[in-house]
C-alpha cells in the first residue's frame, strides 16, 4: 500500500503548568486508518497532550498540522470542526438530559434526522441502550457508550479514546473493538490511550510510550513484545525507592490492624481482606469497580448493608467518621479538590486543620501549629515559599503531600490512600511513593487504592483486585505482575 | 398530543395544579376570588413577573442568578416614563429603555462569564449601582403625569385578555419553542448541567452565559416599560425586592437553582402563582405588610423542599445504579 494520508501531526509540543513542565517536546503523527496506542503511567502527560489536541489547553510551544495544514488550535470548537473528537476517560455528560439530547447537542443538523441516524448507528453496533433515559441514571459504562456514540455521530476523522475500555465489560469491549476495526477500515485515525498492554497488541497499529512528557519509544506494534513495553514503562529508579525496604518483612503473626469481613454496601459486595502493621495492601480495580464506595463505607461516610469492619480487633461498623479518625483510621480521598483541601487557605491551616482541637484549648496554640507544619514540610520536602503560601498555588504533587501531612498529624494507625498520584507529574510521584514507604517503615497499615497497576505493582506487599464490586482475586507479593493485575481487574 | 405531553413535563403540571388549588381554596373562603374580574386582574398583574421570570430562567439554567432585575426594571421604567412625559416618541423611549436593559445585562454577563465574579456578587453590585443611578436620575422624585394614551394602553384587551398578557404569553411560547427546538436552545441548560461537558462538545460557554444575562436585562427593561404604563407613575421604590418574586416564581415552576433544569412555561406559571398569592392575601383580608414575609417564607419553603426531593431521588438513583453493578455477575449484559 502506498503512503497513507497524514491526518494530524504534532511537532515538539511543550506545555507547562506554573513551573511544572508536563510536556517536553512531544512529537506524534497519526495517519488515515491508524490506531496509535499511547501508554504511560500517571502524570506522564498523556491526558495533557490529548487536551492540547482537542483545544482545551493552549500549547506553550510547538505546532499542530492537520492534513499538512498548520492549525491554531484555540478552542474545542476548532478541533470539533476539524473532525477531532475526544472521548474522555470519565464521561462528561449532561446528567439532566436524555441520552438522545446528550448525543445530538451541538449539531447543526435537523434533530429528527439526527435521531434517525443515531438509532441506525446503535442498531449497527448492536448496543442495547435506551435513548430516552436521563444520563444521571446511567452506569459509568453506559455513559462511556454515550460518549463514544457522540464521537461516531459527529463522523470524526480523528478519534481520541482515553481508556475507553476501562469501564466496559468483556463483551462490550469485544463489540467495541469490532467497531474500532470498522472505523479503521473507513480511514478514521485513532489515538488510543490505555493501561492494558494486551489491548495494544490486539487493536493498535503502532505504539508510543510517553514518559515524563517525552516520547521515549515509538514504532509499529509488530516491532514490540509485551516485555519490551513493560520495560519501557518501568521507572528507572524503581529499585532505589524500594531499597532498605525489602528486608522489612511484614509480621503476620500479630493481629491485623484493619480487618474487613465480607463487607457489603452500595457498589460493593462481600469484600474481605486484612492489613497488618507496616503493610501496604494494594487494592487494584478499574474506575467504577466499587473501590471508592468501599473506602467511604469503611471510613463511615457510606452505608454498610452487611459484614463488618474491625480496627485493632474492635468493630467500627456504624461509627461516625470523627470517631473512626479518633480510633486511628484516616482516609485521603481520590479527588483532593472536592474532598481534601482548603484551596484558599495557607499550607499551615491545611496541615493542622484536622488537629486544631487537639493542640488548642480556647485559642489556637500557634507555636505548636508552626512546629508541626514545619516538620511535615521538611519530612516530605514540600516545595513552598513559606507556611503561609496558599494551597491553591502549589503543584498537584505538593498539594497531595500537604493532604497526607494533615492526615498524619492525627497519628493514624491505618491510612487509606485513594489514587494518591492521580494527576501528579512523574517527579512528584516518586516523592509520594517515598512518603508511602516512610509510612510503611513507621509501622502504619496502608490501603492503597489505585487503577494505575504499575503503582500497585511497585508499592504493594500484597494485592487484592476488585471487579464489579467484589475482591475476586488475591495476589501475594510474588504473584503481582501487570498481567495478573489487568486480567483480574477486567474479569478476563 | 405527544408534543403537549412533552412540553408539560411533571413539574409544570404540579405548578398548574397548585395554582388551581390556590384559587379554589381561597375561593372557598371568599367566592369573589374566582370570578372573571379577579382572575383577569391576576393575569394582568402577572405580566411583569412573567417577563422577569423568563429572563431569570435563562440565567438560572446556566447555573447563575441575577438579583439586579428589580433595579433594571426600576431604571428603565423611570427613564422611559420621563421621556414619554416630556414628549419624546414612545418608540424611541422604549428603545432607550431596552438599550439600558441590554447594557446592564452585558455588564453582568461579562463580569460573571469573563471576569468570573460570582453571579450573586456581580449582580448584587450592579443592583446597587443601578438603583443609585435611578435615584440620581429622578432626584428621588416620582415620575408622574404620564400621558393618558400611554396609561390606557394597559387597559386594552383582546378577546377579554389584556394586551400585555397576550404579549407575555407570546413571548413565553416563542422562548419555549427556542429552548426545545433551536440548536442553541439547549446550550443554556447544558452549561448549568455540566460546564466541562459543555466545553467538550464545543458550546461557546462564555458567549452563552453573557447572552443569558443580556436576555435577563432585556426582559427586565420590557417589564419596566409595562410597569410604567400599568401603574401610571414611577416611584423611586419601583422594582424594589421584585427579584425575590421572580426567583421564587422560577423555582416554584421547577427551575433548579443549581442550573440545568427548568422551562419558561414552568416559571411563568410560577409567576402567575406569585401574583395570585398577593391578591389572595387581599381577598383573605391579610394586611398587606405581611406580603413580603410570606413571599420570602414561600421562597425558602419551595427551595428547601426542592432540595430535599432532589437529594432523595438522586440518592435513590445512585443506590440503584451501584447495587445493580455489585450484584452483577459474568461478562455480559
Amino acid at each position: 500500500m502506498s503512503e497513507k494520508k497524514s491526518l494530524i501531526r504534532l511537532k515538539e509540543i511543550y506545555k507547562s503548568f506554573a513551573d511544572n513542565e508536563v510536556l517536553k517536546g512531544a512529537s506524534l503523527e497519526l495517519s488515515e486508518g491508524e490506531i496509535v496506542a499511547i501508554i504511560g503511567g500517571n502524570g506522564a502527560g498523556k491526558s495533557t497532550l490529548m487536551k492540547i489536541i482537542m483545544g482545551i489547553y493552549p500549547l506553550d510551544r510547538g505546532d499542530i498540522y492537520i492534513e499538512n495544514e498548520k492549525i491554531h488550535m484555540s478552542s474545542p470548537s476548532v478541533a470539533l470542526e476539524k473532525g477531532i473528537y475526544l472521548v474522555p476517560q470519565e464521561p462528561r455528560l449532561f446528567p439532566n438530559m436524555t441520552v438522545e439530547e446528550n448525543v445530538v447537542i451541538g449539531f447543526n443538523q435537523n434533530k429528527a434526522a439526527l435521531g434517525e441516524k443515531l438509532r441506525e448507528l446503535i442498531k449497527q453496533l448492536g448496543w442495547n441502550i435506551s435513548l430516552s433515559r436521563k444520563a444521571a441514571t446511567l452506569s459509568i459504562a453506559e455513559q462511556q457508550l454515550v460518549e463514544i456514540l457522540r464521537g461516531l455521530l459527529r463522523q470524526a476523522k480523528i478519534l481520541i479514546l482515553d481508556e475507553p475500555t476501562s469501564t466496559l465489560t468483556f463483551n462490550e469491549i469485544k463489540s467495541f473493538f469490532k467497531l474500532m476495526k470498522d472505523l479503521q477500515a473507513k480511514g478514521i485515525g485513532m489515538f488510543y490511550i490505555t493501561h492494558r498492554l494486551t489491548e495494544v497488541f490486539e487493536i493498535a497499529t503502532s505504539v508510543v510510550i510517553l514518559r515524563d512528557g517525552e516520547i521515549t519509544v515509538s514504532g509499529p506494534v509488530s516491532d514490540f513484545t509485551k516485555e519490551i513495553l513493560i520495560k519501557g514503562l518501568m521507572p528507572d529508579n524503581a529499585e532505589n525507592v524500594k531499597e532498605g525496604i525489602e528486608n522489612n518483612q511484614v509480621d503476620h503473626e500479630k493481629d491485623p490492624v484493619l480487618k474487613v469481613d465480607s463487607l457489603s454496601g452500595y457498589g460493593f459486595n462481600d469484600v474481605s481482606f486484612s492489613i497488618y502493621e507496616g503493610e501496604i495492601l494494594g487494592l487494584a480495580g478499574v474506575v467504577g469497580s466499587g473501590r471508592t464506595e468501599l473506602a467511604e463505607a469503611i471510613f463511615g461516610m457510606g452505608e454498610i448493608t452487611g459484614g463488618d469492619v474491625f480496627l485493632n480487633g474492635k468493630s467500627i461498623k456504624g461509627y461516625k467518621t470523627k470517631e473512626i479518625i479518633n480510633l486511628g483510621l484516616n482516609y485521603v480521598p481520590e479527588d483532593r479538590h472536592l474532598n481534601g483541601i482548603f484551596d484558599m487557605a495557607d499550607v499551615r491551616l491545611n496541615i493542622t486543620s484536622a488537629i486544631l482541637s487537639r493542640i488548642s484549648k480556647v485559642f489556637i496554640n500557634s507555636k505548636k501549629e508552626k512546629e508541626i507544619t514545619q516538620k511535615y514540610i521538611d519530612d516530605f520536602r514540600i516545595k513552598v515559599t513559606g507556611q503561609d503560601q496558599s494551597l491553591k498555588s502549589l503543584s498537584g504533587g505538593n498539594q497531595q503531600k500537604v493532604v497526607i501531612g494533615r492526615i498524619l498529624s492525627s497519628n493514624p494507625k491505618v491510612i487509606i490512600l485513594d489514587e494518591p498520584t492521580r494527576g501528579i507529574d512523574a517527579g512528584a510521584r516518586g516523592d509520594v511513593y517515598k512518603i508511602i514507604y516512610q509510612l510503611k517503615k513507621l509501622g502504619l497499615a496502608i490501603l492503597l487504592i489505585s487503577s494505575d497497576f504499575e503503582e500497585i505493582y511497585e508499592l504493594s506487599d500484597h494485592a487484592e483486585v476488585m471487579y464489579h464490586g467484589s475482591n475476586t482475586v488475591e495476589l501475594s507479593k510474588e504473584d503481582i505482575t501487570m498481567d495478573t493485575l489487568t486480567q483480574a481487574a477486567f474479569g478476563a | 398530543m405527544t408534543i403537549i405531553k412533552r412540553i408539560f413535563k411533571k413539574r409544570e403540571i404540579t405548578a398548574l395544579a397548585f395554582l388551581i388549588v390556590l384559587f379554589l381554596g381561597v375561593g372557598l373562603r371568599n367566592p369573589d376570588f374566582i370570578n372573571m374580574q379577579s382572575v383577569s386582574t391576576v393575569l394582568k398583574g402577572s405580566v411583569i413577573y412573567i417577563l422577569l421570570a423568563v429572563g431569570m430562567t435563562f440565567v438560572l439554567l446556566t447555573g447563575g442568578i441575577d438579583v439586579s432585575v428589580g433595579a433594571t426594571l426600576g431604571i428603565s421604567a423611570a427613564i422611559s416614563a420621563t421621556m414619554i412625559r416630556d414628549g419624546s416618541s414612545v418608540v424611541l423611549s422604549i428603545l432607550v429603555a431596552l438599550a439600558i436593559g441590554i447594557i446592564i445585562g452585558l455588564i453582568n454577563g461579562i463580569g460573571v462569564a469573563i471576569v468570573k465574579v460570582p453571579a450573586i456578587i456581580m449582580t448584587l453590585g450592579i443592583l446597587g449601582i443601578t438603583r443609585g443611578t435611578m435615584i440620581v436620575y429622578t432626584n428621588g422624585r416620582w415620575v408622574e403625569n404620564l400621558p393618558d394614551f400611554f396609561k390606557k394602553a394597559s387597559q386594552a384587551s383582546f378577546g377579554g385578555l389584556n394586551h400585555y398578557f397576550v404579549l407575555a404569553v407570546i413571548t413565553v411560547a416563542l422562548v419555549q419553542l427556542y429552548f426545545s427546538k433551536a440548536k442553541t436552545g439547549r446550550f443554556f441548560a447544558a452549561i448549568g448541567d455540566n460546564v466541562e461537558g459543555a466545553v467538550l462538545v464545543g458550546i461557546p460557554v462564555k458567549k452563552m452565559m453573557i447572552i443569558a444575562y443580556v436576555v435577563s436585562g432585556f426582559c427586565a427593561a420590557i417589564a419596566g416599560v409595562i410597569f410604567a404604563s400599568q401603574v401610571g407613575f414611577v416611584t423611586s421604590n419601583t422594582g424594589f425586592d421584585i427579584e425575590m418574586v421572580a426567583i421564587a416564581a422560577c423555582v416554584l415552576g421547577g427551575v433548579s437553582l443549581s442550573g440545568g433544569i427548568g422551562s419558561v412555561i414552568g416559571s411563568s406559571i410560577g409567576a402567575i402563582i406569585m401574583t395570585a398569592i398577593n391578591s389572595a392575601l387581599i381577598f383573605l383580608k391579610v394586611p398587606s405588610f405581611w406580603n413580603k414575609s410570606i413571599q420570602g417564607l414561600l421562597l425558602i419553603l419551595i427551595v428547601v423542599s426542592d432540595v430535599l426531593i432532589h437529594k432523595y431521588f438522586q440518592e435513590k438513583a445512585r443506590k440503584q445504579r451501584l447495587s445493580a453493578k455489585s450484584s452483577f455477575v459474568g461478562g455480559d449484559e
